[in-house]
């Protein structure tokens, strides 16, 4: 009898071609940890609260690119969400098994149109039509590129994802429940608004983090019609007609010139690698979250 | 109709529209893309090179290039994702491996695509002075597509009956015979479908290859690696919509936006029945 010990070519390569995963996210991680260090030296934490970003003064104050990201990604949860969750309850409780089906193929299909071409549509119809709506509407903005038609371009591009995985969460519901709750006399209204979505809740809560995990990193389409101006801050946060100035997301950073600028300058591109560092931290924090509500939802379902 | 009833009508009423709402903004993107594209699509678009700034000729080389650089991907995703799950499945027991293996996917996942493409700019382009190459995008690429492809393929690892695993160590095979032999073929299908979702993605990728691989004009077919740019119909598309005012070049962009949406939802497409099918069975266990 063979030994169990022999050498195992398929076991080696199998290590091998896993260890090239793993190594990839470790070294990532690495470059970003270290290449960030000489910004933050520079700056301090006034990184991430001054705004004052320029390049030729040497000066990095990030607040105006994290208060884009922010505001952009909210819009796009915030617009996203009800229409999102609304379509799974839709698909999940209203429709037949084969309607459901085929609203989620659709949807599945759609969520793979590739973000320059929704940047492409935000460039040509979004950004004028919001024009022409701000001036109805007697609301002074320069352009149709604001914070506002990034976050609204956003939105229809994380609604399928969004959506199909809600309809995932309300499918988990196991369908005992649903029969419980119609059999001691609720509508459908009141089994899905008071039983069945109050179960799924923490999955949706997982769907809708991983919709914003999308929004925080999507770079092409916020790129183009963000306007990408550095430092505008609004003076009052809370105050809603910022929303219609141009702004500068992370993404929109990354992605622009000074990435290629900053090469061969070791603090500019520290202070660029800082930004991506934050991405990518903010995006994974978003995502681990998001993961351990469907991880969790799914073992209480499970039982 | 008491107010009970009335309500559920109501609420009914909302959700339909919200669904609606979706499936009609979703429609409205396709359909405008498919609208102003056609008018720029013929014969010629496809089979002749760029000339003008964008603004007359084809895409030939842009649709190359999309293709090399999706290729490459494949080439670097696949044996990375079956590696993956041959590791966790035939020979990680449900313990810490397995455990990291998930993370190590789950943090692949939530790296987004502009770092992929400073991390290839720093690597390959400055490191290694390869300048812009097909293959760093495509390398990128591939890695930026590991998880869709890994997860398709483990989730059909897991549905494979544990009776056929255990039929197979009866029968005396040995666990690289049974990696081989039963996983790999019994799951081959979720790899088929995570690879042509994954090449859809890839695909339609614009900030993994801008800094990497591609150029605007003047590159044709790639003679080596260093310094071997392609076109790219993402890249080309988001360049005419930035800079350009010209419509002549703006319907160009409408076509090259119709062809690369053909190809990706065609990807998409050859991906769903199999998908499908996975997902009823992923329900039966």
């Amino acid at each position: 009898m063979r030994s169990n010990r022999r050498f195992d070519v398929v076991r080696l390569a199998a290590i091998c071609g896993s260890a090239v995963a793993l190594l990839a996210v470790v070294a990532l991680g690495a470059w970003l940890a270290i290449g960030s260090v000489a910004a933050f030296r520079h700056e301090g934490l006034s990184f991430l609260t001054a705004n004052d970003w320029g390049y030729r003064q040497e000066s990095f104050g990030a607040a105006a690119m994290l208060y884009g990201t922010a505001v952009v990604s909210l819009v796009a949860l915030v617009v996203a969400a009800p229409i999102g969750v609304g379509t799974a309850i839709f698909a999940s409780e209203i429709c037949t098994r084969r309607v459901r089906l085929a609203i989620k193929m659709l949807v599945e299909i759609l969520a793979g149109v590739p973000s320059v071409v929704y940047g492409l549509l935000g460039v040509l119809f979004l950004r004028d039509w919001l024009y022409v709506l701000f001036e109805r509407l007697g609301i002074d903005a320069l352009s149709g590129d604001t914070l506002l038609t990034a976050g609204l371009l956003l939105a229809v591009m994380i609604l399928p994802t969004v959506a199909t995985l809600a309809d995932d969460a309300l499918q988990s519901v196991p369908s005992r429940v649903r029969e419980a709750s119609r059999g001691l006399g609720l509508t459908r209204a009141e089994a899905t608004l008071f039983v069945i979505l109050p179960q799924a809740l923490p999955s949706i809560a997982g769907a809708l983090l991983l919709g914003l995990g999308r929004a925080l990193g999507e770079t092409i389409a916020v790129f183009l019609v963000v306007g990408r101006a550095d430092n505008l801050l609004p003076e009052n946060l809370a105050s809603w007609p910022p929303l219609v100035d141009a702004g500068q997301t992370i993404t929109s950073k990354l992605g622009g010139a000074e990435t290629n600028i900053a090469v061969g300058d070791p603090l500019h591109s520290s202070a660029i690698v800082a930004l991506a560092a934050i991405l990518f931290g903010a995006v994974l924090i978003v995502t681990i979250t998001a993961e351990a509500l469907r991880a969790r939802a799914a073992k209480v379902m499970g039982r | 109709m008491t107010r009970r009833r009335l309500l559920d009508r109501l609420f009914t009423a909302a959700m339909a529209s919200f669904g609606l709402a979706a499936l009609g903004a979703l429609f409205t993107v396709v359909g405008i893309v498919a609208w102003r594209g056609a008018g720029a699509i013929s014969l010629s678009f496809l089979l002749e090179e760029v000339r003008g700034a964008g603004a007359d000729g084809g895409v030939l080389y842009h649709i190359a290039g999309t293709a090399i650089l999706v290729t490459t991907a494949a080439l670097v995703a696949l044996p990375i994702s079956i590696a993956i799950g041959l590791l966790s499945h035939g020979y990680l027991g449900d313990g810490r491996g397995r455990r990291m293996i998930e993370a190590t996917l789950h943090a692949l996942n939530a790296v987004p695509s502009i770092v992929f493409g400073l991390a290839g700019l720093a690597l390959f382009v400055n490191t290694f002075g390869w300048q812009k190459s097909w293959l760093a995008g495509g390398i990128v690429l591939g890695l930026m597509i590991v998880p869709t492809v890994a997860v398709a393929f483990l989730e059909k690892l897991r549905a494979i009956p544990a009776s056929a695993i255990q039929a197979a160590t009866g029968l005396g095979l040995r666990r690289s015979m049974i990696s081989t032999a039963v996983l790999l073929p019994q799951a081959a299908a979720g790899l088929v479908t995570g690879l042509l979702l994954g090449l859809a993605r890839a695909a339609g990728e614009t900030a993994p290859i801008m800094f990497t691989a591609v150029i605007f004009s003047g590159a044709t077919l790639p003679k080596g690696v260093t310094d071997s740019p392609v076109l790219a119909l993402p890249y080309h598309i988001f360049v005419l919509a930035q800079d350009s005012f010209d419509p002549a070049a703006l319907e160009k962009a409408w076509g090259a936006a119709a062809v690369l949406l053909a190809l990706v939802f065609g990807l998409a497409i050859a991906a769903l029945p199999l998908r499908l099918r996975i997902h009823e069975e992923a329900k039966r266990v």
